[in-house]
């Protein structure tokens, strides 16, 4: 069995890729916890994060320019989304109240089970 | 000369043995290759399995917080009703995946009536939510949300991963009540200890202020950047294995669902995120027992309700030893760790989910669920 796993090629490209991966990763974290990766890898964060600011900024007034709706104007619009989505969230809570009470005054609804299970006992199945 | 006939005559029979091999090999290869030129046209043309869809009604949303109720699916469900906080990077659906394969259904059939507590992106103008927002304001809401809801006072709490950590500080203020369980899964507590994180955010080199004062809130680029950096060559890796096996279609509709969820990476609101860093990275103020949230104390020391610490072996985003100081440091009398087989995500989906860590919560919380 072990003979004829290790004739297959393409086990072996598999345990070949795991094993590479493995030794990557690990190689990798060590580099990884040195105050000198941490030091390179922030100043490299902070510059992208600035260009991206000035970028967005930039990019903001050249939507303008071209009468495009920019990201501000994108998210107003999602937010007015997002209220009338509430609002809906609302009305089909109130429906659901409704059809509670209506549930209670024994007319159609959808009736919640009973809270009333148990646990199953030690050596068989709760239905 | 007897001896070398027979070495002869077994490299002879193991030549012939790794010529049939080779053949049958060649051809199943080649019958794979076919395969993988269909089924890659196939991946590209198509969307991936449709997450997250057990029945759910929303009770509530506000903002970056969503609070929903499932259907239930068993005639008869237990007293107290569960509500679960989700990690505030990740979308709650790694916990509903497809049928047989979700967590919420797993419940719902055991008699539970559940609750998700989930995140949308914050907005830009919600850069000012902070850890009191999450811990004195969000949570509380949905507890007595769920509470009028249910009708009933007490509720069991299962917070995964940082939305273990909420639930933690939460339970560690409201440790009067209503919480009457808790269950945590892979939840640091020793921030030290999530060694690369500790050192990507080291207070020597990494400007907080600066970076949050810039962008608002913390792009999901730069989180999800910092989750792959852990292990930088695990994505490359992946990749060649779905080509090796996308002929194979369960292990294609596996990929799709766990890598849509791991790159579906939320945005962190400003000031929560400058939070976590200065009081959980750089002053470990969870395992130091000085946390504060809003002015208020918040010490693990202080929960009492029984609590259930689910923690894997292979975790690479929280190891065993940022979280094993969550359970001797707790005032519980009713308290358990336990440590499953699997990583920080398949601890929680897939099948190793499935047989470990979900029979084993039923298990736990059945009893202390009436």
């Amino acid at each position: 069995m072990a003979d004829k796993k290790s004739s297959d090629p393409v086990a072996l490209w598999q345990q070949m890729i795991g094993e590479m991966e493995k030794g990557f990763n690990a190689f990798a974290n060590k580099a990884m916890v040195s105050p000198e990766f941490s030091r390179v890898l922030n100043q490299a964060g902070g510059l992208t994060a600035g260009a991206q600011k000035q970028f967005g900024d930039l990019m903001e007034k050249y939507l303008v320019s071209m009468n495009l709706p920019s990201r501000a104007q994108m998210i107003g619009v999602a937010d007015r989304l997002q209220s009338i989505e509430g609002q809906l969230n609302e009305v089909k809570a109130m429906l659901h109240q409704m059809n509670k009470g209506a549930a209670q005054g024994a007319v159609a609804g959808t009736p919640r089970p009973p809270r009333t299970r148990q646990p199953p006992s030690s050596g068989g199945e709760k239905k | 000369m007897n001896a070398g006939a027979a070495q002869e005559r077994r490299d002879a029979d193991n030549s012939a043995f790794d010529f049939a091999s080779v053949q049958d090999r060649i051809q199943s290869e080649v019958q794979r290759a076919i395969q993988r030129s269909i089924k890659g046209v196939e991946y590209f043309s198509t969307s991936g399995p449709m997450l997250g869809s057990t029945p759910k009604d929303v009770l509530h949303a506000r903002g970056t917080m969503n609070l929903y109720h499932y259907r239930p699916l068993a005639n008869e469900v237990y007293r107290v009703p569960v509500l679960i906080v989700m990690a505030t990077t990740n979308r709650g659906y790694i916990l509903d995946m497809v049928p047989g394969m979700s967590f919420i259904e797993f419940l719902l059939k055991r008699g539970y009536d559940v609750y998700m507590l989930d995140w949308t992106a914050p907005r830009p103008e919600e850069r000012s939510l902070a850890m009191e927002d999450y811990v004195l304001d969000f949570i509380p809401d949905c507890v007595r949300r769920v509470q009028e809801d249910s009708g009933e006072q007490d509720v069991s709490v299962i917070g995964y991963c940082f939305g273990g950590v909420l639930s933690l500080l939460y339970g560690s203020i409201f440790n009067e009540g209503p919480m009457k369980n808790l269950i945590c899964f892979t939840t640091p507590v020793d921030f030290r200890e999530m060694k690369l994180f500790a050192n990507f955010a080291d207070r020597r080199y990494f400007d907080v202020d600066r970076l949050i004062d810039s962008v608002g809130n913390m792009p999901p680029e730069m989180i999800l950047s910092s989750f792959e950096m852990l292990r930088p060559a695990s994505r490359t890796v992946s990749q060649i294995q779905l080509w090796e096996n996308i002929w194979n279609d369960e292990y294609v509709k596996s990929y799709r669902m766990f890598d849509r969820w791991a790159t579906d990476i939320l945005p962190l609101a400003g000031e929560y995120f400058r939070g976590i860093t200065k009081d959980l990275m750089w002053d470990n103020k969870l395992y130091n027992g000085t946390m504060t949230v809003g002015g208020r104390k918040a010490d693990i020391a202080d929960i009492k309700v029984p609590i259930l610490h689910a923690v894997a072996e292979h975790d690479h985003i929280v190891p065993y030893e940022a979280a094993k100081h969550l359970i001797p440091r707790v005032a519980s009398t009713d308290k358990e760790e336990v440590m499953l087989k699997g990583g920080h995500v398949s601890l929680v989906a897939g099948p190793n989910a499935v047989k470990r860590l979900w029979p084993k919560l039923d298990t736990w919380l059945a009893g202390r669920s009436t």
